[in-house]
């Protein structure tokens, strides 16, 4: 019955190996998340450059270490802050605390005389101390954070010169030395200075609590909005407190390193601290912004601010001209990141659609056979379940004749046999149900836009098999999440082969994939006894339906927006597809199993010259998705599409429409059973059903699969 | 160098389909009767409407009677105008009869043949003298199709005189379809693709009207314009594609250009725009389409007051003419094959 495919004989489809555009790199480049930090970065390049050019050995390993050695305690201090910024909080009062810090590491190590470890002891828990009393008033009574950190810093700056004024003789006059103290204070590891390795380790630590710790994660949605935080299930007002407390050990540890460098604290320790790391936190943010724990942003920021005082005070510039030209020039990267930030999304818009000149051929094989050529056979069809189920993208009947389908709200229903009149919930799924197929042991495997491969048990559990795949090696945007599962077949050894029809947009925007015209979608499989997804072949045109041959050995996958039906060879999948069909004259959406040995090819859409020119002016399209609002654009006419029949060899032998304005305008999927065709379509409410005059009246599609009479 | 002096004067913004002329359902809503390929309207000097269907022209007594046949052509009835007891029909391939208000031929007037492509309307400004507009393009052009596409202005205003040559009123209008006549008797034409209203020096009086206009026709207290479709944001923006608009008009057929077009029919080979995608079948009212029905109610200075629309799941599109009968308005849909009765005119 079934055909034979002389596989070598086909012509071979050229697959690209990846797709290499400027305007891609350029908008994947932008869709990243570290590129929020570009501004700033550039501002510390050009920071260094301007050093460079006005300086002499600026840059030398001895004045590095030296600066090294005297950022540590400023860059502890802007993450503490980066932490209570990111509860939503601010701390004025980290300046005093600092001087605090270091006042109590003195205190403990030259007149309490302690070791070196309880010194540190003490320091950091002077610091918590403090900032315990910020998160208490601000995080657990709910006071504003300026106003109680302002309290926090003149009170905390009023005992600290209290303190140091008793203290400060007898500290200077102090004759102790320890080694470990030395050590902390000014000797290098790996030729850094101890402080910087301190700076390095609090860093990491504090990238590793935002990223992958739970209490990083409550601390950001707590900032990002404190409500839904709530409603989530945070708590809000200890997660408040424990950032304040956290920043205040953080300002300990800086304060220790100080004292143990200096051995000495003065009046003016401190002061103006708390600016000046604010400053920095800002030009590394761009802005206030709380909820986001960008450790190496503020970082960033914070080198800029200080390579950028320090070399204008080496220059020997006064004072207050330093300071006015730092402003200065913060307020311009201020300007230009935030014009950046606004505008990123809309150049990220403008840029992510590329399309590229595409040519589907000329319509070939469909002589006679066109929607005016021919009378619309589907006129004759029965209608089940009209406006019952919301856009059935594919139908799937299974051995007992039970209808099933998807629906654009995510459930799939089933429409039991014999007269398939009343639609019930099979599942409820989420996301859009497109392509389904029955599995050896009867259960539903269905492809879902938006989730990946899903399986689904006649009892209604819902099971999901994959959603991720590998990640292809010369991409700039993440491609592992499969974002559009379209449809899907079964193997002989139970493999699932189906495609992932775009990589680059979602089910809501599909259509602008055609208006890009490039290979983004790519078929792969799911083994299911070793649960491992892998890509069987990538950059297709919208690979769309899968079918498995007749002899089982073969796969057909429909190209879209090429008009063509590939074919692989199982056996040898490596050897990439070749060319079945082409010249369809629509777009082929599902290819499913004929009881003659032949495929139905479901027709979504139909090409029309108008498009098909289009299709080679890529800069058109670009310039209309730009200049036209969407509902305008020139499109692919969906609105018309019907089944085609193809015999085992691939050649068009019959074609069934509608009438133009009939109900089964547009067709995605059709199976044939017992006689029958069948037929649903995706932007549809209602679900055709056409007696057919040539067919096997026994034929189930399950049993061509699996066998057997159930 | 005076060009750079020279203020650069902005075109009004194009109006839309909001406010005044905000969508709704008139001409839907509206009775309708079927004629067979109606073109032009008049109302004769003895109170019965003329319509021209094909190479006839009928005469309807009132509202509803089965319309009888008022004389016959040789060729297709392109347009209709009455005054002081005459008939003038324009016929396709640019010729014209002049009739008394029996339907017997009016002796005297003659245009050579040749002398323009098409009469596409016309307007009795005496007796003895009538306007003619030539749109420029022959019957068998789809003036829709190609009026986006052609920066030619081959379209002229005519005068022609009892037992006289024509004369040109104007010349190097931009596909002008309607004429009129305002209070004063100064002609009006409205120009298809332009979307304005010019007098006969060409001067603009009125733009920016969100169609592509059809003939113009004066009410009691203004006028009203019928719309032959709506104007679409894709063919505006196309113009700036020279390069793909000269490869679409080499290589395909006019009938699947993307134009505005005169019937809201399905086919599988013409293009369609996103928004016009059917759900469950049904064409969205809001979407967008090709083929429009709009009839725009107008005062003295030709600013809109009103509308009747047939939106895009209608079937009433392409609004070629409209007169006032018996104190109702009536208007022609060349999509559906009706004369509508739109109701009372203002």
């Amino acid at each position: 019955m079934a055909v034979d495919i002389d596989f070598p004989s086909l012509p071979k489809q050229r697959v690209p190996r990846f797709v290499l555009s400027p305007r891609r790199i350029l908008a994947d480049v932008l869709s990243k998340g570290w590129v929020e930090s570009l501004i700033p970065f550039v501002a510390l390049l050009c920071v260094v450059a301007g050093v460079l050019a006005t300086t002499n050995g600026y840059f030398e390993g001895s004045n590095l270490r030296n600066l090294a050695q005297y950022a540590a305690d400023g860059g502890l201090v802007v993450l503490a802050l980066l932490v209570v910024v990111a509860v939503g909080g601010i701390d004025l009062s980290v300046g005093s605390n600092f001087a605090m810090s270091a006042f109590v590491a003195l205190f403990c190590f030259h007149i309490l005389q302690l070791p070196v470890p309880a010194v540190l002891l003490a320091s950091l828990l002077a610091g918590a101390t403090i900032g315990a009393v910020n998160g208490f008033i601000a995080g657990l009574l709910g006071c504003g954070a300026l106003l109680t950190t302002l309290g926090t810093m003149i009170t905390t700056r009023g005992l600290y010169t209290l303190a140091s004024q008793a203290q400060l003789v007898e500290i200077s006059s102090s004759a102790r030395i320890d080694d470990l103290w030395d050590w902390i204070g000014f000797e290098k590891v790996l030729t850094l200075p101890v402080g910087f390795w301190a700076l390095a380790v609090v860093a990491v630590l504090v990238l590793i609590m935002f990223r992958q710790t739970r209490i990083g994660w409550h601390i950001l949605a707590v900032g990002g909005n404190r409500k839904a935080a709530r409603h989530g299930g945070i708590r809000v007002k200890s997660t408040i407190f424990f950032a304040y407390v956290l920043a205040g050990v953080i300002v300990g540890l800086s304060g220790f390193l100080f004292a143990a460098r200096q051995n000495s604290v003065g009046s003016d320790t401190g002061i103006g601290m708390e600016f000046f790391v604010l400053t920095a936190l800002v030009v590394g943010l761009g802005g206030f912004v709380p909820g986001r724990g960008a450790v190496v942003s503020v970082l960033i920021g914070f080198a800029t601010i200080y390579i950028l005082n320090n070399a204008m005070i080496n220059a020997g510039f006064r004072g207050d001209f330093v300071q006015l030209s730092m402003g200065a020039i913060i307020v311009v990267i201020l300007a230009i990141d935030v014009k950046f930030r606004k505008n990123r999304h809309r150049l990220l818009a403008s840029t992510y659609l590329d399309p590229v000149s595409f040519d589907a051929g000329t319509v070939e094989g469909m002589r006679g056979l066109m929607p005016d050529e021919t009378a619309p056979k589907l006129k004759d069809a029965r209608i089940l379940a009209s406006g019952r189920v919301d856009g059935p993208e594919d139908v799937l009947l299974d051995a007992a004749g039970n209808l099933y389908c998807g629906t654009r709200d995510g459930y799939l229903y089933r429409l039991n046999a014999p007269d398939h009149a009343e639609a019930e919930v099979l599942a409820k799924i989420g996301g859009r149900p497109l392509g389904l197929a029955l599995d050896r042991e009867g259960r539903i495997v269905a492809c879902v836009a938006g989730m990946g491969l899903v399986r689904v048990t006649m009892d209604g559990q819902v099971e999901l098999l994959t959603d991720q795949t590998e990640r292809s090696l010369l991409s700039v945007q993440d491609d592992t999440t499969i974002r559009m599962a379209d449809d899907l077949d079964i193997g002989p050894d139970g493999t699932i082969y189906f495609t992932d029809a775009t990589k680059r947009y979602d089910i809501e925007n599909w259509g602008l994939d055609l208006l890009e015209g490039r290979p983004n979608g790519r078929l792969l499989s799911y083994d299911p006894a070793t649960r491992r997804t892998r890509t069987v072949c990538d950059n297709l045109v919208f690979p769309n339906g899968v079918c498995l041959a007749h002899d089982g050995k073969h796969l057909l996958v429909a190209s879209t927006w090429d008009c063509s039906i590939l074919i692989f060879d199982l056996a040898r999948l490596s050897d990439g597809p070749r060319v079945l069909l082409s010249g369809l004259p629509g777009y082929p959406d599902n290819i499913n199993r004929a009881s003659d040995g032949g495929y139905w090819v479901a027709l979504a859409g139909m090409r029309n010259p108008v498009f098909d020119e289009a299709m080679r002016h890529p800069g058109v399209r670009r310039r209309m998705t730009r200049h036209v609002p969407p509902t305008n654009w020139l499109f692919g006419n969906l609105n018309i599409g019907g089944v085609l029949k193809v015999d085992g060899a691939g050649k068009v032998v019959d074609a069934f429409w509608d009438a133009p304005d009939g109900p089964l305008y547009m067709i995605t999927s059709m199976r044939e059973h017992e006689g029958e065709l069948y037929l649903g379509g995706v932007t549809n409410d209602k679900i055709g059903c056409l007696k057919l005059d040539k067919a096997d009246p026994t034929w189930r599609g399950p049993e061509s699969y699996w066998g057997g009479r159930s | 160098m005076m060009s750079i002096f020279r203020s650069r004067r902005q075109e009004p913004p194009a109006m839309t389909l909001e406010g005044m002329l905000g969508p709704n359902g008139r001409l839907d809503d509206a009775a309708g009767m079927c004629v067979d390929a109606p073109d032009a309207l008049c109302v004769n000097a003895d109170g019965r409407l003329l319509v021209s269907s094909g190479t006839r022209v009928m005469a309807l007594g009132a509202w509803g009677e089965e319309p009888l046949v008022w004389a016959s052509f040789d060729a297709p009835v392109t347009a209709l105008c009455h005054g002081g007891g005459l008939v003038a029909v324009g016929l396709a391939g640019g010729s014209l009869a002049v009739l008394d208000a029996t339907g017997r031929p009016h002796d005297g007037w003659s245009l050579p043949a040749g002398s323009v492509a098409s009469v596409v309307d016309c307007a009795f400004r005496s007796q003895d003298e009538i306007l003619l507009v030539d749109c420029g393009y022959g019957a068998d052009a789809n003036v829709l199709s190609q009026a986006a596409w052609d920066e030619e202005p081959r379209g002229q205003l005519i005068a022609l005189r009892r037992s006289g040559q024509p004369s040109v009123v104007a010349a190097g209008l931009h596909c002008p379809m309607g004429v009129a006549l305002d209070a004063k008797g100064s002609a009006l034409v409205s120009l298809l693709e332009r979307a304005r209203i010019v007098d006969p020096s060409g001067r603009s009086l009125q733009s920016g009207y969100p169609g592509y206009l059809g003939r113009l026709r004066r009410t009691g207290n203004g006028y009203v314009l019928a719309c032959l479709s709506r104007r679409n944001p894709l063919i505006e923006f196309l113009k700036t594609e020279r390069a793909f608009v000269a490869e679409m008009k080499a290589k395909i057929a006019p009938r699947h250009w993307i134009a505005p077009r005169a019937s809201p029919e399905f086919s599988h080979d013409f293009p369609i725009e996103l928004g016009a995608t059917r759900l469950f079948g049904e064409i969205k009212p809001w979407a967008p389409s090709f083929s429009y029905g709009l009839l725009i109610e107008m005062d003295e200075s030709l600013m809109p007051v009103g509308s009747a629309q047939s939106r895009a799941n209608g079937r009433r599109h392409a609004i070629c003419d409209a007169t006032v009968w018996n104190g109702a308005l009536i208007a022609v849909s060349r999509a559906s094959g009706e004369i509508l009765k739109v109701g009372e005119a203002a």
